[in-house]
Order: structure tokens, then C-alpha cells, then sequence
């Protein structure tokens, strides 16, 4: 179950829009927060607090591809391998974080620690390769720059 | 007026409707997948392309309206292109498993790829893999074979308002899922199935054990569950049936069913079926003949009525048989027997109510149409769940919601949770303080038309201030008052009265308050019924105190008429009750019972009473389709025909008469023709041949079905008050109060009606048992939390009649501290635990205060529905 803030914060998105079903997309987000992805238990929790039925709210996340439909690391690292990262040596740095992390694409590391998802451009072509941790931009990526960065994160 | 022309044809229409169906209505035929006429307008399928002079590109008929001066081809070489391709999209990932598919057959892909689309694809990579889930009980998804027009999620969320299935993932990915992935946990009406266009959701019940062109009969008939009378159409194959689906345009339920009226019907071919008359003999029912069985039935009735006299002997009648069955039934009692003593469990509510209802309003008062609840602006509930009750009369409150209109109910309804009801919720045994505030203020903010002298002479007495209301009820004073706006602004109200209301302390008072509610809003009024011819039972006369028609036993003038058509003098005092039965037979002044397909003796409260004065007759005679209960402890049982069996009439709640059909043929005799039998062997022949010439007899007895035929039936024109003469209302007016008195325990013990069952019928039909395989103790989240108990974990509840242990069912929809328990199981009924008490007036139980102990009792083991004793087939 969610707790007393959760509760809250989704009753506060709840009250931005004019409908229950406007507020899922939001809501969602906060579930998957709180329960670290999209389990049953998070789409009964939104339900529950917005008065959705839960095959609804199930069925409105299950469409996007950026929420968390599987149990997943701690922090999520999202490599852009399209056209201007792929010419800059995306594909590069996905061997690095293989062969250093154990990270394949769609996979966690054992303890838990980073998930990797491969993403088509993230609007950063300009200063590729780049890729997102969480929801911070880290962009002009090199092996021993990625080192670094994933130092910060536990 | 507007005028279009499609292919060169003229079609002239009154209002503006959409180019498919004008086309259709002109005999054009255009392709459709995503379309359904019971559906919102979606246009997904694109398959429904149509050229319209003046728009730049193809249009979907199914969305686009008319508009004059329109003119549309519908089948040019670029259609037909273009149907093509989207033909051969679909198939890229269909399978074609046609051979091995149930839906081969009635499957609209199939036709429309014969008729439309290409013989060979073009795409040569792999098709997508979905394994077949067979996780559900009762129906299986293959997502390879859906089309994803969504026609099921429209349904379950638009019509059937379960919202239990959506679309998940997209594009080449979407497919159609419940909530869990596997299981549905859903409402079971399987209205997805009906209006799947492919084999991709489908019943498990008939799976690969028929073909649409195998069936050797297909029947309409009306459903043997609940008070609603949904026509069904039952599908036959080698005299069994196979399936049972709705038709559309049909009156009431117009192509929907609910989980009873679709899955329900096994108990016909169950093989636990009785076959031949049992008598008892050295303590033992034993196997006998026709001849012997109605002969010992016979002599015993009239040894009894010589002894004892004509009022030592009782008949309860069943609302699960036909107007015809309970026609000859009461006629039995009254004249071959020469008594009044004949009642049904419609006492237990719903007589009783409808009568005081009608006293005030007149004959014909809760007669109302039942699709007219869905076009009114607000719903009154009060006293029970209308979604388990009676489903597809919920369906008409769900819609009214969606429509704008306003749901009200008195307690939380958990079927109307999405719907945004208005809910007051007062605090137990608060609810007449709370009708008493609502009258009150109506009275306030309306004039009294005078228009009911007696009733508002009773309005004038209703007083409670509102601080009263909101400091008794523990509720909110915002809430009450949007409550009163809302209904004293509403301009076409209805009132949905439930028996959890009927059934409680001071029920007549808490009626004369719903009737005043009723008055002073104008609304109509509509009575839940569990039991498909409740009403039709009643209005047969089968009940202590009415003749056929509903004329009471006691004006002389009335009574004249049944005498003269019976050739008999009728006694002028009515007879005893169903419960005054039971007290009867318990203290020796009634010696002999007569039991017509109903189990008193587990469908009434306090079973232990009944089953203590039940075994003090002298003769006990059963006539049903199960060693039920009631059977069991029987002097002689007589096996009946089962409703898909026999022709007929039910009479629903809206008191609107059906024709019953018979869908398979069985050895044996109807109800009506068994108590013929005994009745000409007691020296009063009978003359009827067939069910239709018992008709001819009730259209001539009764006054309110006066020259009413099978064909006006048949035609549809049995609607009331048909051609006869209702009796007008505006009777002095008695009501009980109640006691008032309420035993503080801090739980209380109700009854459960469970969507998935209905009486004891239900658990002799597969399907049902295996949505609903046993008894359980329905507790809210805050009751667990107090017992600290879990799902799996069992109760023993204890009353100061008996116990029963449970295995505790956490309903997340449901708060309060009520233990809810149904009474549908062997051994496990509600029944067993309560006590009740008489109200004065409507003689039906109030079993609101029956106050329980718990304890935690052992764990319990989930019970494997595949071994389940109750289902044989
Ligand atoms: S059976 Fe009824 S409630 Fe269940 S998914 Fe199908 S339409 Fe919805
Ligand atoms: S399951 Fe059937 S009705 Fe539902 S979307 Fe697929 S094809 Fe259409
Ligand atoms: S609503 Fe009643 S009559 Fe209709 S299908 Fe269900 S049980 Fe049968
Ligand atoms: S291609 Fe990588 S950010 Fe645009
Ligand atoms: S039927 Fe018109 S778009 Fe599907």
C-alpha cells in the first residue's frame, strides 16, 4: 500500500484535472516511484486513490514505453543509440557498459544497482553520445567519463 | 427531412443517422468490423471506407452522419482496393487456425476475407505468438486471433460498466487482457464474447464440442434466474444445450446477459437430476411408479383433510415456475383441498412490500418498464446492490449515470462505485431517522399536490429537524443536502427498492416514508425480485391472502367470481402465511405440506425451526428437480421438468408476460399436469391438455389477464396492465414502526447475494460453481484488521441459534462492520444462523439485528471445484 504522503500527493494530481482518467498518466509516475515499478500493486494503489478501474489504469500505462513494466535497478541508465550517438560510438559505449557492468540492454546488474534501456534519440544529438541517469543528462559520453558519473550512483 | 443518395439510390430519412446505417436501412450492405450496433461509434477498422462526392478522401460509413445532398458510393474499384489491404493487414498476424477455431462458422473475418479479401498474403515475415490463455474458468482469450477492434473493451467498459478488460501495450503489440494477465475476476456476463467478431475471447463451456451449423434447434426463451425476464436464445445440439446467447433488439435485456443467464443453465442436464417418484418407506425413500406415487400422495392428502380438515393442509408454490404451474397449484389448494393455505417465498419481501406499495398507489405500481431507468435523470437506490440482484436492471442505473444522471444510494452499493453515486451512508439502524430528514425537508421544498389525501396525511406527521438527521446519522450535512437538491429537482426520478430494506426492523414504516419519498418527487417505483416469476406467482393467487389477479380473499363480491368460474364456496377468511405455515406445522394444526419446486427448509431463516416443524407433518410431498433439503426430509418427492423442458409463462418485475419455449425434450411430467393428476384422483378432474389450455382458463379467471392469449404473448403484447382492470390504490394506510430496539453488538450478520448464484439452482450448474465454488464470510478491510484475519483464513460466526465456520472473504469495496454470508451452499446458508422477527404488517422476517460472536478458527483449504459433490454431469 501506499503511504500517507503518496495518498496525498496523488489526491493533490488528482485535483489538477477536471477528470479522474486525466490524472493517470501523473499519477502513474508516483506509483511507480513509491513501488519501484508497475507491479499489480501499483496500478491498485492509483485506482484505489483516484476511483479508476484498475484494468483502465493498467491499460493506460501498459501503452507507454518510458514507464517501468518490469521490476528494475535502482537507477536506470538510458543510452541513446540512434543515428548522431551511433556515428559518435553509442554502440562503443554499450560494449563498455558490458564489459564493465555486466549490462546488457534491457538488463539489470546482479546487485541491483543500474538497469539499462536503449534509447531512439533523446534530443540531444548536438552533444552525442548521450544518455540519461534518472532523470539527469549526461551528454559528450566517453568510457572513463561514464565511469565517473556512475561512481555518484549506488 | 434529408435526402442522400448512396449507389445511385434516393434515401429520404427523418433525422440525421450515420451513411452505414442509412445504407443498411435501404438494403445496401457495407463491410464492418470495428462497428457493433450496441457500441459507441469507434471507426477503427477502417473496413467501412466509402467514397462521399465533395470530401477529399475515403470516409468511414460507421461514423460519418448524413447530411442532405450527400452522395456516396460504397463500391468502386478503389474500395475495393483498399478493403483488400486492409484485409490482408489484419491477416499478417492472424493465424487462420480456422479448422481448429470454435468462432469458424459465425466468424465476421472469415466471411469478410471470403468475401472481400485477398486469397494470398504478401508478408513473409513470422506472425506474432500469443499462447492461448486457458487460465480463466470460464473463458478463454487467444490475442492471436484478435483484431484489436476493441468491440469486447467497449462493451465491458461502456455498456457492462465492469471496466475489467483495456487494450494493453500497442501497436503490432496490443492485444486485449484483464487486470491480472490471466484470470478475469470480473462480472462474468460475457457480453465481450458475444460481441467478439473472431474466435479471440470465447466461453469455455461448449469449447470444440460443437459448430454453429451443428446445432439441430435454436430456441428463444426466457431466462429461469431473476425477476428482470431476459430473453435468451439456447442453442441445441442432440437435446442438450449447448449454448446460451442474448439477441439483440429483444425486450428488457436487448443483447446483454448476465453471468446467470449465460452460464447458469447446466443444472438442466446435471445428473443429479431426479428421474423417478421416490416414496418413503421403512424411513427410506425408495424408487416407485407414477400410479403408486400420486396414489400414496392421494389417499394421505385426503385422510389428512378428513381428519383434520381442509385448513390442516399447506401448499408453498415456487417463483421458479410458471404462471401455469402456480394457476393449478392454488387452484389445487383452494378446490380440491378447500383452502387458503397457500403461500410462496415471495412473503419473505417482496409480496409484502408490493402490496403495501400498491394499497397507497394502486395496482401496477412497481410495474415499470425497466429501460426507462436508464432515460430518467435520477436513481434512488435503496436497500441492496441492483448489479447482483437483478444485473441487467443495474445496467439501466449504470447507463442513467453515464447518460448525466444523478445515482443516489442509501448505504454504499458496490456495483455503483464507479458511477459516481451520491452515497449517505447513515450509521446502523439509522436509516429511518435518515427517511424521516429526506421527507421532511422534500415536504419542505414541495407542495403537497392533495392529490393522495391519506398519504399526505401521514407526510404532515413527518418531522425531524436536520440536526437531528446529521447528529443520528453520523453523516455530513453537505452530503444531505445535495442529496435533497438533487431529488427534489429531479424531473424524472425512479425509486429501486430492494429487499435488504424489506427485511429489516420497522420495514412497513421505513415503505410508508419510501412511498412518501416516491409521492413527493413523483417518481416511479421499481421492486427488486431474485426469482423469475415472483410476480407472476403472486399474480396467480398464490398467496394466503389474494385470488388470481390479485383480488383479496376476503370482499365476497370479489370472491364470487372464482366461485362461479370454480364451482365451489370458497372460504371468506384468508389462509395462513408461509410463516404462519411453518408455526403451524410446528405446534400440529397443519398436518400436511405440499411443496412445489421451492426449499423451504434452507431458503427460509432459522432453518433448524423449519426443519423441526417440517418433520413434524404427517405427510410431506416435494415436486422438484434435486434431492434438495427439503426433499430429503419428503414423504413422497415427485421429479419435475425443468424450465428448458416445459412451455409456459413467466411474468417479470415489470409485469410484462413471457413466453417460455421448450428447448429440449425429457421424459416426465410439467408441475401443472403432476398436481393434475392428484387432483382428478382425488375426485376433481382438471381439463387441461397443454400449458396454453391452463392459460385459456387464467385469462378467463382472473381479472387482470382478461382475454389474454399465447399469441397476444407471443406478439409481445402482454405488457401491463394487459386488457384487464387493475385495482386503484388509496387504502387506509397501517404501518409498524418497529421496536426501534437494537441489540448493541459491535457485529452484524447479512445476507449475501451473490451475482454468481441464485437459491439452490445455481450450485447444480458448473459454471457458476466454478466463479463461486463456496460459502465465504464477506468482511470489509476494517473488520480484518479488528479480527486480524486474512484472505485464506476462517471465521466461526455464532449465533444464539447456531454456527458456522468460514473462510473470510475481504471485499476491498465494501466497509462496515456487517459480516455478510449467502445463503446459496449445502450446509452453509446464512439461513441457518439467523433469527427473525414478523413484521406486523407485511409479515415478512426483519433479520437486520442478528447479532454474532467470531472467532479465528482454522485455516482453511481452498476447496477444488473440480471434485465438487454439488456438480455432476
Ligand atoms: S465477461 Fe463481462 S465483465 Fe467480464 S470482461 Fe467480459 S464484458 Fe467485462
Ligand atoms: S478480443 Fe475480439 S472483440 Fe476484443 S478487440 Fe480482439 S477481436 Fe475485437
Ligand atoms: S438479469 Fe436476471 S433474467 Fe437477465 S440474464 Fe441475468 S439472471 Fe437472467
Ligand atoms: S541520436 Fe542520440 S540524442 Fe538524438
Ligand atoms: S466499421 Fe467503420 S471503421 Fe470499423
Amino acid at each position: 500500500m501506499l503511504n500517507e504522503t503518496a495518498i496525498k500527493e496523488l489526491q493533490e494530481i488528482r485535483s489538477k484535472y477536471p477528470s479522474a482518467r486525466s490524472a493517470l498518466l501523473p499519477a502513474i509516475y508516483v506509483a511507480q516511484r513509491e513501488f519501484g515499478w508497475l507491479s499489480e500493486e501499483a496500478y491498485e494503489a492509483v485506482s484505489e486513490v483516484l476511483g479508476v478501474p484498475k484494468a483502465i489504469a493498467r491499460g493506460v500505462g501498459a501503452f507507454y514505453a518510458m514507464y517501468k513494466h518490469r521490476p528494475m535497478g535502482r537507477n536506470i541508465i538510458q543510452l541513446c543509440t540512434n543515428v548522431s550517438c551511433m556515428i559518435l560510438g553509442a554502440e562503443r559505449l554499450a560494449d563498455y557498459l558490458k564489459s564493465h557492468y555486466g549490462l546488457v540492454p534491457g538488463g539489470t546488474t546482479e546487485d541491483g544497482r543500474f538497469s539499462l534501456v536503449i534509447m531512439e534519440c533523446i534530443g540531444a544529438c548536438g552533444t552525442a553520445p548521450a544518455m540519461l541517469v534518472n532523470d539527469e543528462f549526461y551528454e559528450n559520453l566517453s568510457e572513463q567519463y561514464i565511469e565517473e558519473i556512475l561512481a555518484k550512483f549506488t | 427531412m434529408i435526402t442522400v443518395t448512396i449507389n445511385e439510390k434516393e434515401i429520404t430519412l427523418e433525422k440525421p443517422i450515420t451513411v452505414l446505417e442509412a445504407a443498411r436501412s435501404a438494403g445496401i450492405s457495407i463491410p464492418t468490423l470495428c462497428y457493433h450496433p450496441a457500441l459507441e461509434r469507434y471507426g477503427g477498422c477502417r473496413l467501412c471506407l466509402v467514397e462521399v462526392e465533395k470530401m477529399p478522401r475515403l470516409q468511414t460509413a460507421c461514423t460519418l452522419m448524413t447530411a442532405d445532398g450527400m452522395i456516396v458510393r460504397t463500391e468502386t474499384d478503389a474500395i475495393a482496393g483498399v478493403r483488400r489491404g486492409i484485409l490482408e493487414f489484419l491477416l499478417i498476424n492472424h493465424p487462420l487456425d480456422c479448422p481448429y477455431c470454435d468462432k469458424a462458422g459465425e466468424c465476421e473475418l472469415q466471411d469478410l476475407v471470403e468475401k472481400y479479401g485477398p486469397t494470398t498474403g504478401r508478408f513473409k515475415e513470422k506472425k506474432r505468438k500469443m499462447p492461448e490463455s486457458l487460465e480463466d474458468a470460464i473463458i478463454v482469450r487467444n490475442m492471436e486471433r484478435c483484431i484489436v477492434c476493441t468491440r469486447c473493451v467497449r462493451m465491458c467498459e461502456g455498456v457492462q460498466g465492469a471496466s475489467a478488460i483495456a487494450v494493453m501495450e500497442r501497436g503490432g503489440h496490443s492485444h486485449i487482457e484483464p487486470f491480472s494477465g490471466g484470470k478475469y475476476d470480473c462480472e462474468y456476463c460475457g457480453n465481450c464474447i458475444s460481441v467478439c467478431p473472431v474466435g479471440a475471447i470465447m466461453s469455455r463451456m461448449h469449447r470444440h464440442s460443437y459448430r454453429p451449423w451443428q446445432m439441430t434447434d435454436q430456441v428463444e426463451t426466457i431466462c429461469p434466474y431473476c425477476g428482470v425476464g431476459c430473453t435468451v436464445t439456447a442453442q441445441v445440439r442432440d437435446d442438450a444445450i449447448k449454448r446460451i446467447i442474448p439477441k439483440l433488439g429483444s425486450p428488457v435485456n436487448n443483447g446483454l446477459l448476465c453471468s446467470r443467464g449465460r452460464f447458469g443453465y447446466e443444472f438442466v442436464g446435471n445428473r443429479d437430476r431426479l428421474t423417478r417418484p421416490l416414496i418413503r418407506k421403512n424411513g427410506v425413500l425408495e424408487e416407485s411408479t407414477w400410479e403408486e406415487a400420486i396414489h400414496r400422495v392421494t389417499q394421505k392428502l385426503g385422510e389428512i383433510k378428513e381428519k383434520y380438515g381442509s385448513s390442516s393442509v399447506a401448499g408453498i408454490a415456487s417463483p421458479r415456475c410458471t404462471n401455469e404451474d402456480n394457476y393449478v397449484f392454488q387452484k389445487f389448494m383452494r378446490v380440491t383441498i378447500g383452502t387458503h393455505n397457500i403461500d410462496s417465498t415471495a412473503r419473505t419481501g417482496y409480496a409484502g412490500a408490493q402490496q403495501f406499495i400498491e394499497n397507497i398507489f394502486g395496482q401496477g405500481a412497481t410495474a415499470n418498464i425497466i429501460s426507462g431507468i436508464s432515460r430518467s435523470d435520477v436513481v434512488f437506490v435503496v436497500g441492496g446492490d441492483p448489479t447482483t440482484v437483478n444485473p441487467i436492471l443495474g445496467l439501466q442505473i449504470r447507463a442513467c449515470s453515464r447518460k448525466g444522471g444523478a445515482v443516489l444510494t442509501l448505504g454504499k452499493v458496490s456495483g455503483l462505485r464507479y458511477f459516481s453515486p451520491h452515497a449517505l451512508d447513515p450509521a446502523s439502524f439509522t436509516e429511518t431517522v435518515l427517511l424521516e430528514g429526506i421527507v421532511t425537508e422534500l415536504k419542505n421544498r414541495k407542495e403537497l399536490s392533495g392529490s393522495h389525501s391519506s398519504l399526505e396525511s401521514n407526510i404532515k406527521d413527518i418531522a425531524v429537524s436536520v440536526e437531528d438527521v446529521i447528529k443520528e446519522c453520523k453523516i455530513r450535512e453537505d452530503d444531505f443536502h445535495s442529496f435533497i437538491t438533487l431529488l427534489s429537482e429531479a424531473s424524472n426520478p425512479v425509486l429501486i427498492i430492494g429487499k435488504e430494506i424489506i427485511q429489516s426492523n420497522g420495514a412497513s414504516y421505513k415503505l410508508l416514508l419510501l412511498s412518501a419519498i416516491n409521492y413527493l418527487i413523483n417518481g416511479r417505483i421499481y421492486l427488486l425480485s431474485e426469482r423469475a416469476n415472483e410476480q407472476g406467482l403472486l399474480d396467480m393467487g398464490c398467496a394466503s391472502d389474494l385470488l388470481p389477479g390479485s383480488r383479496p380473499v376476503e370482499v365476497a363480491e370479489l370472491r364470487r367470481r372464482y366461485e362461479r368460474a370454480w364451482h365451489v364456496t370458497l372460504p371468506d377468511k384468508p389462509g395462513l402465511t408461509l410463516f404462519e405455515m411453518i408455526h403451524g406445522a410446528k405446534e400440529g394444526s397443519v398436518r400436511a405440506m405440499y411443496v412445489m419446486g421451492e426449499n423451504p427448509l434452507f431458503n427460509l431463516p432459522n432453518s433448524e425451526n423449519v426443519k423441526e416443524a417440517l418433520g413434524n407433518l404427517d405427510f410431506l410431498v416435494v415436486q422438484d428437480l434435486f434431492m434438495t433439503e427439503t426433499a430429503e426430509s419428503a414423504d413422497v418427492v415427485l421429479p419435475a421438468l425443468s424450465w428448458a423442458e416445459k412451455e409456459g409463462t413467466f411474468t417479470n418485475m415489470e409485469r410484462r408476460i413471457q413466453k417460455l419455449r421448450k428447448v429440449i425434450s425429457r421424459a416426465g411430467k410439467e408441475d401443472w399436469r403432476i398436481i393434475s393428476d392428484v387432483s382428478g384422483n382425488m375426485g376433481v378432474s382438471f381439463p387441461y391438455d397443454s400449458a396454453e389450455d391452463v392459460f385459456a382458463e387464467i385469462s378467463k379467471v382472473s381479472p387482470l389477464h382478461r382475454d389474454l392469449t399465447y399469441d397476444d404473448i407471443e406478439e409481445g403484447e402482454a405488457l401491463w396492465p394487459f386488457k384487464g382492470e387493475p385495482l386503484r390504490g388509496g387504502m387506509e394506510i397501517s404501518c409498524n414502526k418497529g421496536d426501534g430496539a437494537t441489540e448493541s453488538g459491535k457485529y452484524f450478520l447479512a445476507i449475501d447475494r451473490p451475482l454468481f448464484h441464485s437459491g439452490t439452482l445455481s450450485r447444480k450448474s458448473s459454471a457458476l460453481m466454478r466463479l463461486c465454488p463456496e460459502a465465504v464470510a464477506r468482511i470489509s478491510s476494517t473488520t480484518a484488521a479488528e479480527l486480524s484475519v486474512t484472505d485464506g483464513d476462517s471465521i466461526r460466526i455464532s449465533t444464539r441459534i447456531g454456527s458456522l465456520s468460514l473462510p473470510v472473504f475481504i471485499d476491498e469495496a465494501y466497509d462496515g462492520s456487517l459480516i455478510k454470508v449467502s445463503n446459496n451452499f449445502r450446509g452453509k446458508g446464512v439461513f441457518s444462523l439467523m433469527e427473525y422477527s414478523l413484521d406486523p404488517v407485511l409479515k415478512s422476517p426483519c433479520m437486520d439485528n442478528v447479532i454474532i460472536e467470531i472467532e479465528k478458527s482454522d485455516r482453511h483449504v481452498q476447496r477444488d471445484p473440480k471434485n465438487d459433490s454439488e456438480v455432476k454431469k
